[in-house]
């Protein structure tokens, strides 16, 4: 029984997501990247035919099994772009660490600042990074892994969508650190971004969004300690 | 390498870095470390790149597949998002919103001084 229920929610989470890929296929927009119609229509089917979120990852599991191996893969991109990592290493390190710890502080301080619990405030914290590294370190922090998740949805989202304005308005016009930029702000979201404007911003982005998770876990028992 | 197998490589190289996580007592993403572990693998030769690249596109093309069931749980919070809860959305954009400027400006500071200092 426990092995129909788990594969009728992996099959229904992957018709979902091959759904939303032909709607994004269809509508072409920063708004219909697969995971947000298919979020969408995951939620609301479970939410309507009233199944609980535990009874779902009975199947669901199975699928988040695969993002830590995912992480891993990351290596690959990191190693074809060495060449450019190695040529442009200072500046790429030290925005990216800027980027990271400007991220990690303003969110800490805005939400201390509206006054919201420690759960919330911990899952907002590694939202400039790829979500399995976000909810790898939202859980080491102990704040809410699916809020992370939630945090790092919106920062995707709104990071693409203020990249032209921010080009504009802070005379950003050097490939690479529009690449830069998008990485560590926007993670995956942003790279996908980058590739449509260039190879050069492309190659940046993903290897920014690679090293801000990097650097993000190194920074975590900074921050353990520190808050 | 058939698929299956580089998919099964890339696990046991995570299981190793969440090991080694557990075993030093980092608090650092296993995941993290297993990047660590492959990228060191790669460098070093141990590992070519054709042994597992076709798996490697594979995880990167559908990871937000993956990262769905995790994103579903926002369920368990609809009434978060009421209220104040509009706080929380404004937080995020506002804090991506510094990130993106900031990163962006300090790498095209630092690397036209180092174009000028080079030409």
């Amino acid at each position: 029984m426990m092995l129909v229920i788990a594969l009728f929610f992996i099959l229904l989470t992957v018709a979902f997501y091959i759904c939303a890929q032909l709607i994004h296929r269809r509508f072409t927009y920063v708004l219909t990247i697969p995971v947000i119609p298919a979020m969408i229509m995951l939620v609301f089917t479970l939410t309507l035919s009233d199944i609980s979120y535990e009874s779902y990852m009975i199947g669901g599991k199975w699928i988040e099994f695969w993002l830590g191996p995912a992480v891993v893969a990351l290596a690959v991109p990191l190693y074809r772009q060495w060449g450019m990592l190695k040529k442009y290493l200072l500046p790429l390190l030290l925005a990216v660490l800027t980027g990271t710890i400007i991220g990690v502080a303003s969110g800490y301080v805005f939400m201390r600042m509206a006054g919201f619990r420690a759960d919330l405030l911990y899952a907002m914290l590694p939202k400039s990074v790829t979500t399995p590294v976000a909810v790898d370190v939202a859980n080491v922090l102990d704040g809410n892994p699916s809020l992370a998740a939630l945090f790092v949805m919106i920062a995707g989202i709104s990071g693409v969508l203020l990249t032209q304005l921010t080009w504009k308005l802070f005379r950003i016009h050097h490939p690479l650190s529009k690449g830069i930029g998008l990485g560590c702000a926007a993670h995956a979201l942003g790279t996908a971004k980058a590739i449509t404007d260039g190879e050069l911003e492309g190659a940046a982005s993903s290897v920014a969004m690679t090293l801000c998770a990097v650097i993000l876990s190194l920074l975590t028992p900074l921050i353990l300690l520190l808050l | 390498m058939t698929i299956l197998g580089q998919l099964v490589a890339l696990y046991l190289i995570f299981q190793m870095g969440t090991w080694f996580g557990n075993w030093s007592q980092l608090p650092i993403p296993g995941s993290v470390i297993g990047m660590g572990i492959l990228l060191i693998l790669l460098m070093t030769g141990i590992i070519k790149l054709e042994w597992i690249s076709k798996g490697a596109s594979l995880l990167l093309k559908y990871m937000p597949l993956f990262f769905l069931p995790v994103i579903a749980g926002v369920m368990q919070f609809y009434d978060l998002f009421t209220g104040n809860g509009i706080w929380l959305i404004l937080i995020a954009v506002v804090s991506t919103w510094l990130v993106l400027m900031i990163s962006a400006l300090v790498s095209q500071k630092l690397m036209k001084d180092k174009e000028s200092y080079l030409s």
